[in-house]
């Protein structure tokens, strides 16, 4: 971002905020961090789309016997009734990922729009912080097992306690952001200018609100893949027999003398999905931070 | 203090009041009519009638949740509908069960919290430094129940050390219960003590750049004397409120935990009540564990302004 | 100079980062202090002088490292000393006082706690060292010291805790105290009391004192020798006396010229220096001022000079080719300022600007129970600025003086009183009115480097600007190229972002921003508080230039009186959200009628050396009480030098509130005005 390569005759000059603020972004993956991160997401998600592609045989294809130790052909071994680990993971990371990747945007807008009502009604704002505080008040667990008694288990449930308990640290980010951004003076010298208040908040407060919100929602991406884990091996997200990494740990616990992998192979995608979206999160927040210092 | 205090009543109130709303709604947002259940599958509209008028179950809702409130006060946590016991006793069955796992892993917690915090905080640069921060990082990404099953595939699997399901009392015989106890305990402990520890190393190294402690440095006090009274004295507020909040997630947690370690604790008596719709049950349990989990973090607050001067003087 | 050397600095070199990519912060930097003298190190930021003084405490920042030179203290080598050897000289033969006293004590111990700290780890005992503390915390003039002992920090006010930190350097009488900048984060009043209390203490106690600042009127005032510091280096080195009377560096002779006078002739245009104070890590090659020396030759870009005596001024040493070659500091091509003739200047006659008994309510939040009772931050100001006129508004932090100005742009509201602006009434603040003050009146921020989004470029801050006032896209360009050259940046910049600017660019692009919108009117808050002694007059002579050649108004608010003086046709002085004295500026500064106005201008320390000024000055004691309650009658009652404190028959300033009164346009709101101006007078002489 040197200073000269902007058009010198370009009227107004719009072109450089975009390409300024979601180069940094991109630049992100440029880093190694960001690159391995990215590139084993991108792979698992991949895998997780077109799994019925590579595995024709579906979720439920067994094979002659049960509980044969991981091989070539069975990368993880197979389970009670003969059917392929591997494959079952790779199904599983469908529910894991459709899960975190509806309801963490959804929680990223829905705390966005919350942590900023302060910026149209003081009141407002502050009522949605109480509902934070509130939330928070809540042991993860808890809450969960709150929705599920109410809406009964599945992944509807689970995608609303993975809204749920992400809300707040989106809000709690957006009104810091907020409130910092409000008294800076770059904002006032608008709103003494007259700029109108939905151009103030677009232009200057939001994009300085984004850096730490796409951070946490890597970290949101994460808690939500282990909370349907959580929920799902004691029984109230995923029912089995469909595979999701919790129903697959939840039978697996059972025989984890006689197949071991039953319960490795699920917790390496867990892990695996935990490191991918951990680098992305270091990656997004070196630039971040590299924008700031210099 | 008291000042600052009464100034937080109101929302460890509001919390309170959220709760019991919550709780008290939870039977009857999960479906089924409560007097349906008590009269049996067979029984006859007039008799589902009777037995609701019976239970109260006609009145205007904030009627029965102030009677309900009033119960649960007194100490009457209501009736199972599905085994017809008093909820009070199945919940004191399993109890101690429980309190032996949360009390331990609090107290590993608070250690190890503390302890790698501060060894984190002392240890500014080089190999042993990137080695913690490494540590650290993986702990507090892994939640308890990888980290259980983490453990059972290490510890149990692999080298058959420890007991994977089942408890014993440490009661009845400490070694072996002790030994059933130590898995789940730091399962359950580990993230949140990573969690601390994380929160103590920034503030220590925050604390660090303060002037004052320059001032001590320029006063001459040699460096063990400043790590104590000036930079771990000034991190201690943070370590209070970090470890209150982290008890009530310790109490969560251990509904999974005892799922996976097959313990009949409080947890696990959550989870089959909720899937035999033992719904009186699960809201006792969703109560008591969200009003613990208040009441710690306000004792967490309290000792933190009984710490602090600035808040203990004026706030 | 005496021969009792009690520090003594050769050559020191101090480099950070990495052996293969050392920065180098200090270049043989030498200077001595002789026992019982007060030493002033004086440089802008990045000059190095506070890693001086950390490097003779030892106690540079990680990473920090001496790579030559010595430091010796009373004939003992302080570098390579072992860490434990270093700790028992740190608080007993050497100490320190830090620039911010709200954070240099630890917030959760007593101050006595924190004081016999001080004393035990050199080995008294608790009982002993307790007695000292209580010793000390009267010596420095801590009224009560015996219940304020078990105090902790936040129970004192900001001068009351500098007070406790130079009794924790007093403590064990150590020879040699090193103060950094220990009054920049005190209002001026509070700032008299330390440096008087610093002075009375060398009388008393004969100690050694190492001052550094920024601040060339602290120097002047109380220091016996100076060494000027730029760039890591000491450019000039001397008796405070010969270096003010005829400075041998440019650099320091620029600099005192640069500064706005608060006595003495007013100029038209402050000799202003040009370019910014470098950066560490791109010093200029040879002398490191040569890129903004009106002097330079080509030898000084290619050879770092010598620091050595001047030919003609054997007594004083200055790093300049120029000067040892000559003999001495030849003249600038450019002497001197012209006398302003700015009293000539005529203003318009209905008033652009018109504030009515205004009201700004802080803090009066609801409460669970009750309503706290409301607390004016600004308590019935009522002020006029004429178009072509300025208007400075002077006060200590907390006065209220941005708050007013904030009111006036619609961004605290009012709750009481009227805004008039070019004679229309827009206190209702409805969007007719709020566009009517947006394009009469526009504002300039106090942080350059807050006051501009870092994520657009200038182009954009500008055409953002240009937007509201309706111009065209097509013409924006033009006008933000005309807008840059305005304000004397090349228009080749407006593709940069905020962060390719120093501070004092940054300031003209917010200078720039505002008059996009062709305001009428200028509210100035503290626009070059935040800049470098040498940024500070490119900036006051830019908003100067403007001013008259578009016949802007200016609102000046800042808390130094000299750069008020300078750019001000009237200046109304505020106190406790009050405007206590208000008049045309030439009258108020020389026959101030408030005894605040007199003892403000009596705090100011002057870049004048003068050895007894500070047995002289006007010092109020105490501190500004709490606005949420302020005292009955007169609230400049509980410090005020002729009032009830000292005459306690002047019952009516308890009894009382003044108002604002007097003849003419110089009006003042004290019981006893006529007796200000003697204060002021008792200062000069």
């Amino acid at each position: 971002m040197s200073a000269n390569d902007t058009h010198p005759h370009h009227p107004a000059g719009r072109r450089p905020r975009i390409s300024a603020g979601t180069a940094r972004y991109l630049g992100a993956f440029r880093t190694p961090r960001g690159m391995i991160g990215g590139g084993l997401l991108l792979v698992m998600l991949l895998a997780a789309l077109l799994a019925p592609v590579i595995f024709p045989g579906g979720v439920d294809m067994q094979t002659r016997e049960n509980f044969q130790p991981p091989s070539l052909i069975h990368p993880f071994g197979t389970d009670e009734y003969g059917r392929d680990i591997f494959v079952r993971c790779i199904y599983a990371l469908r529910i894991s990922l459709s899960l975190v990747l509806v309801a963490v945007p959804l929680a990223m807008a829905l705390g966005i729009l919350m942590g900023l009502s302060g910026a149209v009604s003081r009141r407002l704002g502050e009522v949605c912080q109480r509902i934070f505080d509130i939330i928070l008040g809540f042991p993860s667990l808890v809450l969960g097992i709150c929705i599920v008694v109410a809406i009964g288990a599945g992944w509807l449930a689970l995608a609303i306690t993975i809204l749920v308990f992400s809300l707040p640290q989106f809000g709690r980010l957006a009104r810091g952001a907020l409130l910092t951004e409000q008294t800076r003076e770059y904002v006032l010298a608008a709103q003494v200018l007259g700029v109108p208040k939905r151009k103030v908040m677009t232009r200057h407060i939001l994009p300085n609100t984004l850096d730490p919100l796409l951070v946490q929602a890597s970290l949101s991406m994460i808690a939500g893949i282990f909370a349907e884990a959580a929920l799902s091996i004691v029984g109230l997200g995923i029912q089995p027999p469909t595979p999701s990494l919790g129903t697959l740990l939840n039978v697996g616990i059972r025989y984890v003398y006689a197949q071991p992998m039953y319960t490795a192979g699920p917790i390496i995608m867990l892990l695996l999905l935990a490191l991918a979206f951990n680098l992305i999160a270091d990656a997004l927040n070196a630039a971040v931070l590299n924008a700031k210092r210099t | 203090m008291l000042h600052f205090l009464a100034k937080r009543l109101p929302s460890v109130a509001l919390m309170l009041v959220v709760t019991a709303v919550i709780a008290f709604l939870l039977p009857r947002l999960g479906g089924g009519d409560p007097a349906q259940v008590v009269a049996g599958s067979d029984a006859t509209a007039e008799q589902v009638q009777a037995i609701r008028e019976q239970m109260g179950l006609d009145r205007p809702l904030p009627v029965q949740f102030a009677e309900w409130v009033g119960q649960v006060a007194t100490g009457d946590l209501g009736t199972s509908l599905i085994s017809n016991r008093p909820v009070a006793q199945l919940i004191g069955a399993r109890l101690g069960s429980t309190l032996e796992l949360a009390v331990t892993a609090t107290a590993l917690m608070i250690v190890m919290g503390l302890g790698l915090g501060i060894l984190a905080g002392i240890t500014r640069k080089g190999a042993p430094r990137a080695l913690l921060d490494g540590a650290i990082s993986v702990l507090l990404a892994t939640p308890p129940h990888v980290t259980g099953l983490i453990l059972i595939l290490i510890f149990g699997i692999t080298w058959r050390l420890m007991p994977i399901t089942g408890e014993v009392s440490v009661f009845d015989d400490p070694v072996r219960g002790f030994s059933y106890l130590i898995m789940p305990a730091f399962a359950l402990a580990l993230p949140q003590a990573a969690m601390i520890a994380r929160l103590v190393d920034a503030r220590m190294a925050q604390v660090r750049q303060e002037e004052f402690v320059d001032l001590a440095v320029a006063k001459g006090v040699p460096p063990r004397r400043i790590l104590l009274s000036h930079v771990l004295r000034n991190s201690l507020g943070t370590a209070v409120i970090a470890t209150g909040i982290r008890i009530g997630e310790i109490l969560a947690g251990a509904v999974v935990i005892e799922a996976i370690f097959a313990r009949q604790g409080l947890g696990m008596l959550a989870v089959t009540s909720i899937s035999s719709r033992d719904y009186e049950v699960v809201q006792i349990i969703v109560l008591f564990a969200v009003v613990i989990a208040v009441l710690v973090h306000f004792a967490s607050e309290i000792l933190l302004a009984a710490l602090d001067p600035r808040i203990r003087l004026d706030g | 100079m005496a021969d009792d050397i009690l520090l003594s600095v050769r050559d020191l070199s101090v480099e950070f980062g990495s052996a293969q990519q050392p920065l180098r912060v200090l270049h043989d930097v030498s200077f001595d202090v002789a026992r019982g003298r007060i030493l002033g190190i004086v440089g802008e930021s990045g000059s190095g002088k506070s890693m001086t003084a950390k490097s003779v405490m030892g106690m540079l920042p990680e990473g920090g490292r001496v790579t030559g030179g010595d430091i010796s203290l009373a004939g003992r080598s302080l570098v390579g000393l072992p860490e434990r050897e270093l700790r028992r000289l740190r608080g007993h033969d050497l100490a320190m006082v830090f620039q911010d006293p709200q954070a240099a004590l630890n917030p959760v111990k007593t101050v006595g706690w924190q004081i016999e700290e001080a004393l035990t780890v050199h080995g008294m005992s608790a009982r002993d060292a307790r007695a000292r503390a209580l010793e000390l915390l009267r010596q420095v003039g801590i009224p009560d010291p015996e219940s304020r002992i078990d105090e902790y920090p936040h129970q004192f006010s900001g001068g009351m805790r500098q007070r406790v930190v130079i009794a924790i350097a007093l403590a064990n009488s150590a020879p040699l105290i090193i103060a950094d900048e220990p009054t920049t984060a005190l209002d001026v009043t509070i700032q008299a009391q330390v440096l008087r209390l610093l002075v009375e203490l060398r009388a008393r106690l004969g100690v050694t004192v190492i001052m550094i600042t920024h601040d060339m009127g602290v120097v002047a005032e109380l220091c016996d020798d100076v060494i000027v510091m730029y760039g890591g280096r000491v450019v000039e080195r001397g008796a405070v006396a010969d270096i003010f009377d005829a400075p041998q560096h440019p650099y320091t002779r620029a600099l005192l010229r640069s500064m706005p006078q608060i006595g003495g002739d007013r100029l038209s245009r402050l000799p202003a220096i040009p370019g910014a104070t470098p950066d560490l890590s791109h010093l200029p090659p040879g002398c490191a001022f040569h890129p903004r020396c009106a002097l330079a030759e080509e030898v000084c870009r290619r050879t770092v000079p010598a620091l050595s005596p001047i030919p003609e001024r054997p007594q004083s040493e200055a790093a300049c080719h120029v000067a040892q070659r000559e003999g001495r500091l030849p003249p600038e091509p450019a002497e001197r300022g012209e006398v302003d003739a700015a009293a000539g200047r005529s203003f318009g006659r209905a008033p652009i600007l018109q504030l009515e008994d205004l009201r700004v309510d802080f803090g009066s939040r609801r409460r669970l129970l009750r309503r706290e009772p409301p607390f004016y931050a600004v308590d019935g100001v009522s002020l006029e600025v004429f178009p072509g006129e300025t208007v400075g508004l002077v006060g200590e932090s907390g006065c209220g003086k941005t708050t007013v100005s904030r009111a006036v742009v619609g961004v605290n509201p009012l709750s009481g009183g009227r805004i008039l602006v070019d004679g229309r009434d827009v206190t209702a603040f409805d969007d007719a009115a709020a566009a009517h003050v947006r394009k009469t009146v526009q504002y300039v921020f106090q942080d350059p480097y807050a006051s501009l989004n870092p994520r657009l470029t200038i182009r954009q801050i500008l055409s953002e600007a240009l937007e509201q006032r309706g111009l065209p896209a097509a013409e924006r360009e033009a006008e933000c190229q005309r807008l840059m050259e305005m304000v004397g940046l090349d228009r080749g910049y407006l593709g940069r972002y905020p962060r390719a600017f120093s501070g004092g660019q940054r300031q003209r692009i917010g200078i720039a921003r505002a008059l996009a919108v062709e305001p009428r009117v200028l509210i100035c808050d503290e626009p070059v508080s935040a800049l470098d002694v040498s940024i500070q007059a490119q900036v006051i002579n830019i908003l100067a230039d403007l001013r008259d050649r578009l016949g802007l108004a200016l609102l000046f608010i800042a808390h130094d009186l000299a750069v008020v003086r300078h750019l001000s046709d009237r200046v109304a002085v505020m106190y406790l959200g009050r405007i206590v004295e208000e008049g045309p500026a030439e009258e108020i500064y020389a026959r101030p009628r408030h005894p605040y106005t007199a003892a403000l201008m009596s705090s100011t320390p002057r870049p004048r050396p003068d050895p007894g000024a500070m047995g002289r000055k006007t010092v109020l004691g105490g501190d500004p009480p709490d606005p949420r309650n302020p005292p009955s009658g007169c609230r400049f009652r509980t410090r005020c030098p002729i009032g009830p404190l000292v005459h306690p028959e002047r019952r009516i300033c308890i009894e009382t509130d003044p108002a604002l009164a007097g003849d003419g346009r110089h009006r003042a709101a004290c019981h006893f005005s006529g007796e200000a101006a003697r204060l002021a007078e008792e200062t000069k002489t």
